[in-house]
């Protein structure tokens, strides 16, 4: 067995190198014609393709795309073969419509065959790495999985969903006894939120022994999001017995019986779901207050961001949908809520994704970028926040025009000038796709960007979905890790001279995996920033950890690289106790339970309507182990959560888990849900920094507590997931009522140190000053024990600590 | 709120003041034939009229690219009885801050706003977390209370958007 494997692997190697090879020779030949032909490969687009694509590379993806499409929905119209082939020529004759001179017409055949050809590496090298990312037996699933969503959501995010349904209601009701097409409009039907309507078509499509399995279970699906709980027992019940086998009917005939009371009698034991995962005791109990703060907003959730838009003090959210603008809440200083969306500005971004506050002209008040639909394509663009509650596009001012499939984004100043600068996260526009570049911006000081990527030496190996910036080997310059989707990770350090090196392999990122984002943390508290790679998960792997409590034996689970503080990295997911898998899209990281120890909060599913999957939280022991609390602390068994973020929205010590929810189908809508511990659960320090010399936010300071003998780190990130946490860092000081010190490295390269600190309250540090303020007024700072912030105050104005010059 | 004058789909030109006449106010529903939100509330907004005979019910449909023509035959196809204005450019949907539909907006005679936002939590009336919006505005405004809930967020589909008009994958 084990030279099977080692076998296996070793083919696998051999037909990655072929395939690398292959590519490379062929790119090489392509470029030698382009420059025949006199054209050069195409710079990366700025405005969306109005025109279709304009040059052969985007034509060939764009033409497979749609052969792929006309051969799907083919299949109903057996006999057609004149009509297809039509389609098809009508296809070929809109994506290669781009303008040709006499040269290209020339080049045109032999360029062609070679268009396909990288197209067909690069998709031979992603199916590749999905083999090696996933157990042999989910490896199907997966692959039937990304055709359908790729294949499926330009129709749905361009609302052509109409045509479809059109499409598939006139065949149903022409030949009745086409239950394929029955069953695909039942699903259409659940993609667009009409569920009960989806049930009926499916019970009808039922009826047809060939489609019985699976219609059943996708009416299980449709009764169930309908909030038909009896009749969703009644198919899940039909569907487990006729398919034993099948997780996820048993998993969803458990949710709907959780609503309707039980599982019928008679129904057999070994069928029946039980949980067992997230039941280990939990520090902290959780309540959703959503509603109660004002924050439920309905939507296909995507990023959220946490910042201080109008700069009183108290952090504002911003919550960015996938089919809707984004909503901005005002914090009425008391941690609720109210929508001010309507007239800034933001209210009419639509389709956005990912969303990060940053404050890249350094007037005090953090700006925002925003992403959008990594899926497909769309402008990412730089929101200008005007100060009063406004925000105005200054995207192409800013020389800031891109337009690709961006997934997440990030701010950072790199080059330590004192200037944010951006990163953008490129994936796939479409199933069949070449790799998006990455893009570097780099800001020039004067409220303008130059794109740097390629002098800097960031190369955009694979398509990626998330970015995280993090000084691992502490030379006060702010390295690269770059998360990809289907494909090993990379590791950018920088050389602090405007250039990066690529290490992921001496660093020890080679195996491949379907990852997510990416957050720095130093978990065990060694003053050296450890890496959490999230990753992606099949939902049979997500079914298998909820009812047995860990992941299945061959299994991915995200991956907590620990810092060897030598430049190289070791995976120590399964030494910490971690072997649950779950689909995450979204993750944060921050010390919930006050301990004094990073946690971990995850936000899981995928766009498919069958899958709904709880966030998670990993509690950080402070022992080696991240223990699954979840259930135990109170949090939901389903969702759909992008933006998991964490923050201490009233100021009271309390870290909210907020998660925007909801998934890319119009139908698939849920609600922002806030998890708020119902007691603050030890004492705390809230640091805000305010840079002068650095970046305004301080993005990229290192901050060194110690208390009770113990050091904790934090660094300031400008991105992490779909959005950003806040810039405040929150330090949990458990029973500990003494702050030691706290030593700061400023991105400036200043270094400073603080002692005499409050503690249970929210202060301020400007760079280069020896004093601290607090943000909130006094009176309402709840002490708990130790130096109260009142007191502290008054110790603070006598502080004889010298001035830091600056 | 700003008043309008669109055309219905019959051709006939009216504006907001027309809908007022005689009524206590009107709801104002930015709809779309294409949104498969808005077919939800299909019998909802059929009934609207005789379930509440004091107020106005209009829609607008404001999504860019859809035509009058294919408004016409998408209300002939679902039996819709209420008054759909076509709000070609968008303009309304713009000086209303709608960005998507449905979106609700209930006003009094003196066009003064009294609720907007979605007509529920888009769940379904037999699920226990249901929560109507709309309603519960419209029965606080003709009893004579004050509305609890003045605003919720809305969502559907947008009604502008310039992947809508990118060339058609399909």
């Amino acid at each position: 067995m084990k030279f099977l494997n080692a076998l296996l692997r070793l083919s696998a190697h051999v037909t990655e190198n072929g395939l690398l090879m292959a590519d490379s020779a062929m790119r090489s030949i392509q470029q030698n014609l382009g420059k025949l032909s006199g054209t050069e490969a195409p710079a990366p687009p700025t405005r969306p393709p109005m025109e279709g694509p304009a040059d052969l590379d985007s034509a060939t993806s764009d033409f497979s795309n749609r052969a792929f499409r006309i051969l799907q929905s083919a299949r109903f119209e057996s006999g057609s073969v004149v009509e297809t082939s039509r389609e098809l020529f009508n296809a070929a004759m809109k994506s290669y419509s781009y303008e040709k001179n006499f040269r290209d017409w020339m080049l045109f055949p032999l360029q062609l065959p070679l268009s396909f050809g990288t197209l067909a590496t690069q998709q031979g090298l992603r199916t590749l790495y999905a083999a090696r990312s996933l157990s042999p037996d989910r490896v199907p699933g997966f692959l039937a999985y990304v055709t359908e969503i790729f294949s499926d959501l330009h129709v749905y995010l361009s609302l052509q969903y109409k045509e479809r349904l059109e499409k598939l209601t006139q065949r149903v009701s022409e030949r009745p006894d086409d239950h394929n097409a029955r069953l695909d409009l039942g699903r259409c039907l659940i993609k667009c939120g009409r569920y009960t309507e989806a049930a009926f078509e499916l019970s009808i499509a039922a009826r047809d022994p060939g489609l019985r399995r699976r219609a059943l279970y996708e009416a299980t699906v449709a009764n169930c999001r309908a909030g038909n709980y009896r009749e969703a027992v009644e198919a899940g019940t039909a569907a487990v017995l006729m398919d034993p086998l099948n997780e996820r009917a048993q998993y969803w005939l458990w949710l709907a019986t959780r609503k309707a009371g039980g599982y019928p009698a008679d129904f057999p034991q070994e069928f029946r779901m039980e949980l067992k995962a997230g039941q280990h005791p939990s520090t902290v109990q959780f309540e959703d207050v959503a509603r109660a703060i004002g924050l439920d907003k309905t939507a296909g959730g995507r990023g959220t961001a946490v910042f201080d838009y109008d700069g009183d003090g108290y952090l504002d959210v911003v919550v960015a949908s996938a089919h809707g603008g984004c909503s901005l809440y005002h914090n009425n200083g008391d941690g609720t809520f109210t929508d001010v969306s309507v007239g800034s500005g933001l209210d009419a971004c639509v389709n956005v994704f990912g969303i990060i506050a940053g404050d890249y002209n350094n007037d005090g008040v953090p700006d925002l970028y925003i992403t959008r639909l990594g899926f497909f394509g769309g402008e990412c663009e730089l929101l200008r926040n005007n100060g009063d509650g406004t925000f105005t596009n200054v995207t192409r001012q800013a020389g800031l025009e891109c337009w690709g499939p961006a997934f997440s984004a990030a701010w950072v100043d790199y080059d330590c000038d004192g200037h944010l600068d951006l990163f953008v996260a490129n994936n796939l526009g479409g199933l069949f796709d070449r790799k998006n570049p990455n893009r570097l911006f780099h800001n020039n000081g004067n409220g303008t960007f130059t794109e740097v990527a390629d002098q800097a030496g960031l190369k955009t190996l694979y398509p990626t979905i998330g970015c995280a910036w993090g000084d691992y080997n502490n030379d006060g310059f702010p390295d690269l890790f770059v998360s990809n989707g289907i494909a090993p990770a990379q590791l950018y350090r920088n050389n602090g001279d405007g250039t990066f090196t690529d290490v992921s392999h001496p660093a020890g990122f080679d195996d491949p995996c379907i990852g997510s984002v990416a957050c720095w943390c130093d978990y065990d508290n060694d003053g050296w920033l450890d890496l959490v790679q999230f990753v992606w998960s099949p939902p049979e792997d997500t079914i298998y950890t909820l009812r047995t409590g860990h992941g299945p034996k061959n299994s991915f689970p995200l991956r907590i690289y620990h810092n060897n503080r030598d430049g190289t990295f070791t995976c120590r997911t399964k030494d910490l106790g971690v072997d649950g898998c779950w689909g995450t899209m979204s993750a944060s990281v921050g010390d919930f339970n006050n301990d004094g120890y990073l946690d971990l909060f995850l936000g899981n599913g995928d766009p498919q309507m069958d899958r709904t999957e709880p966030p998670i939280i990993l509690e950080n022991d402070g022992n080696g182990r991240f223990n699954n609390v979840t259930f135990a602390a109170g949090l939901p068994f389903t969702g759909k959560g992008h933006g998991a973020n964490m923050a201490d929205l009233a100021g009271d010590g309390r870290l909210h888990l907020i998660i925007a929810s909801g998934g890319l189908y119009p139908g698939d809508l849920l609600t922002v849900a806030v998890f708020r511990p119902k007691t603050v659960p030890g004492n705390y320090l809230n640091v805000r920094l305010a840079g002068t010399r650095s970046n305004r936010d301080a993005i990229g300071a290192r901050l060194e507590l110690r208390a009770g003998g113990r050091a904790q780190y934090r660094s300031v990130s400008g991105g992490t997931g779909f959005g950003c946490l806040p810039y405040e860092q929150h330090f949990g000081l458990a029973d500990f009522t003494r702050v030691d010190s706290l030593h700061i490295r400023w991105p400036s390269g200043l270094e400073q140190e603080l002692s005499d600190l409050p503690i249970n309250t929210t202060i301020r540090i400007t760079e280069g000053s020896a004093r601290w303020e607090l943000v909130y007024p006094a009176e309402r700072t709840v002490s708990n024990q130790g130096i109260s912030a009142a007191e502290a105050l008054t110790q603070n104005s006598s502080n004889t600590t010298p001035e830091v010059p600056s | 709120m700003p008043d309008f004058s669109l055309p219905l789909l019959s051709g006939a030109t009216r504006n907001l003041a027309s809908f007022l006449e005689g009524k206590k106010g009107a709801v104002v529903v930015f709809w779309s034939g294409v949104c498969t939100h808005c077919v939800r509330y299909d019998d909802y907004l059929n009934r609207f009229d005789s379930d509440h005979p004091e107020l106005s019910l209009v829609a607008i449909a404001s999504r860019q690219g859809e035509g009058a023509e294919q408004l016409r035959s998408t209300a002939a196809g679902r039996g819709l009885r209420f008054p759909i204005l076509h709000d070609a450019d968008s303009k309304v949907a713009e000086q209303w801050y709608t960005q998507q539909t449905p979106r609700s907006f209930l006003i009094d005679a003196a066009r003064v706003l009294l609720y907007r936002g979605a007509i529920d939590n888009f769940k379904f009336p037999q699920d226990p977390d249901y929560l109507a919006y709309l309603e519960p505005a419209i029965d606080a405004f003709l009893s004579g209370r004050p509305v609890a809930r003045k605003e919720t967020p809305s969502f559907g589909c947008a009604i502008r958007s310039v992947y809508y008009i990118l060339p058609k994958p399909l």
